[in-house]
């Protein structure tokens, strides 16, 4: 018979193998891919080791021991979304900003040595 | 800083007129020429705000430095260029008007005359009679929101010194997406003075407004400045505002 530590072994070693294969074949930048290597490691972890959600749930109070561990998924994945946000304004901001850049230097009518040197210090002003 | 040749070269007291213009071939001619007419020398930046039409061949054509901006941001983004453009080329005062003939070239005197005194930083034309009492509605709303005392928040006829300019240029002001609370918002906060000057303005006689083109975007444009609003609560309140000189 199938026991919970199996399946939840397998499922964690599932998402784990996953993120590592992504970030081995260079799919993710440095940052996300440190953040999913951390999440793959707590996935394999807790998959092995089930019964810490107990410990955890009956130091913490709560009955059901299960719930401890959706409420913390999910509050990681709203925590995961709001940086995801946060990057994408960021990054909205650059491309705004790059896009302005971009207008601005098209309407000059010829560009001399000095103002193509100065595009390159411009990327700062971005 | 690398420069561009620009009118904003020669002197102190320089200064430009901005047009953010989305598909306005139909008017933009007809607002350069008024512009052209009674200010002859000024230098009108028209920023092209990935129009789908031949808006900056045609503002070229009726003498316009046009800047044509690869991707749609907006009419405050489109702004944002023709601000960053001011200052990168030295001037000190840039004017903001629409490009659908709403704004009177003649009023640029008056919009500009309370920044040269050193009554104030940021001029606003204000014409608050021309819109519905929806809209007026929710201007006392936002009013309220905010503490602003001006009466006409969402005009587009400006005037920015170069304080001003600095602060609007910023990457700070880069997510903006109104030329409205957000910006008087950011000015208040670093306390630059805004005054309102009274001005006629026309009809629009092409096209739509784009905060007002439909129950949804005005839906949105509430939301989103509602919650710019209260975002802000507390900041920079107890600056001085003037109003109506």
């Amino acid at each position: 018979m199938v026991t919970y530590q199996l399946t939840s072994t397998l499922i964690g070693l599932g998402i784990a193998i996953s993120i590592l294969l992504l970030v081995r074949r260079d799919h993710m930048r440095g940052t996300y891919a440190v953040w999913w290597l951390c999440a793959a490691t707590i996935a394999l972890l807790l998959g092995i080791f089930p019964k810490v959600f107990d410990k955890w749930a009956a130091s913490l109070g709560v009955g059901y021991p299960p719930v401890l561990a959706l409420v913390l998924g999910l509050g990681l994945i709203l925590i995961k979304m709001l940086t995801m946000d946060l990057e994408r304004s960021h990054q909205e901001r650059k491309i705004r900003r790059l896009a302005q850049r971009l207008a601005i230097l098209e309407a000059r009518p010829q560009m001399s040595d000095a103002d193509a040197a100065g595009v390159d210090n411009d990327t700062e002003a971005l | 800083m690398s420069q561009i040749s620009s009118i904003c070269d020669s002197g102190q007291d320089s200064h430009i007129i901005v047009i953010p213009a989305r598909d306005e071939e139909k008017t933009i001619r007809t607002v350069i020429e008024g512009i052209k007419s009674i200010h002859p020398q000024e230098e009108v930046v028209v920023v092209d705000d990935a129009s789908t039409d031949a808006t900056a061949a045609v503002a070229q054509a009726a003498g316009a430095k046009v800047l044509s901006l690869a991707l749609r941001l907006g009419a405050w983004g489109a702004i944002q260029t023709g601000i960053r453009y001011a200052l990168e080329t030295g001037c000190q005062t840039v004017i903001t008007m629409d490009a659908d003939g709403q704004h009177e070239p003649a009023y640029v005197n008056a919009l500009i005359q309370p920044i040269l005194t050193g009554q104030a930083d940021v001029v606003i034309g204000a014409c608050p009679d021309r819109v519905s009492r929806a809209r007026r509605y929710a201007w006392s709303y936002f009013r309220l929101l905010t503490g602003l005392k001006l009466e006409d928040i969402t005009s587009g006829f400006r005037a920015y010194n170069f304080a001003a300019i600095k602060i609007l240029a910023s990457a700070e002001a880069s997510l903006i997406d109104y030329q409205d609370v957000g910006v008087l918002l950011i000015l208040r906060r670093k306390g630059l003075r805004t005054v309102e000057v009274q001005v006629p303005m026309g009809i629009r006689t092409t096209g739509v407004s784009r905060v007002f083109s439909s129950w949804w975007v005005v839906a949105n444009y509430m939301l989103q400045t509602s919650l710019l609003c209260i975002a802000r609560v507390g900041s920079g309140k107890l600056l001085k505002f003037h109003r109506n000189i």
